[in-house]
């Protein structure tokens, strides 16, 4: 087993701009602020893309927050985005 | 070395550590496929992948790359398989 464990890994990213990927074809998209073992993530400055098929056309929705608090059950990936994102 | 002398450490736990550094597949409940460099994992199986590609079901075509490390969060991991 490595020393640094993947949630070590994900402390290098506080204070960084973070691509999280949720269940359900969501994104969000904010500075990390803090992070728990569960996954529970404080955003700030979040912008939350919502995807969804509407007459087998794909549709984004946006919706951004100040504060956000996104409980970890529902957190499947976490990166820092490139350029594009 | 076989698992019968391996003593105290389980298959899987050696398994798992042996695999660090290596080139994976990792599946998500979701159908999602990472593949990529085992840079790390915990005994959550979380993981942390580097040049990582995404997939959806099988190998067929990459839906995205992703430049920079990926945390796959442990609880939606179905499997990690050496790629």
């Amino acid at each position: 087993m490595s020393l640094e464990t993947p949630l070590d890994l994900l402390k290098l990213n506080l204070d960084e701009k973070v691509y999280v990927k949720l269940r359900g074809a969501r994104e969000l998209v904010g500075i990390l602020q803090a992070f728990d073992s569960h996954c529970n993530i404080v955003l700030s400055d979040a912008v939350e893309t919502i995807y969804e098929l509407v007459d087998g056309e794909l549709k984004s929705n946006e919706k951004t927050s100040e504060m956000l608090f996104v409980r970890g059950d529902t957190v499947t990936l976490i990166t820092t985005p490139t350029d594009d994102e | 070395m076989s698992a019968a002398q391996s003593g105290t450490t389980s298959v899987s736990t050696q398994f798992l550590a042996n695999i660090i550094g290596k080139p994976v597949s990792v599946k998500l409940y979701s159908g999602m496929m990472y593949k990529g460099k085992l840079e790390s994992i915990d005994g959550f199986m979380n993981v942390a992948l580097s040049n990582t590609s995404e997939h959806f079901e099988s190998n067929a075509h990459m839906l995205k790359r992703y430049e920079n490390d990926v945390f796959l969060r442990g609880t939606q991991v179905m499997y990690i398989s050496e790629a």
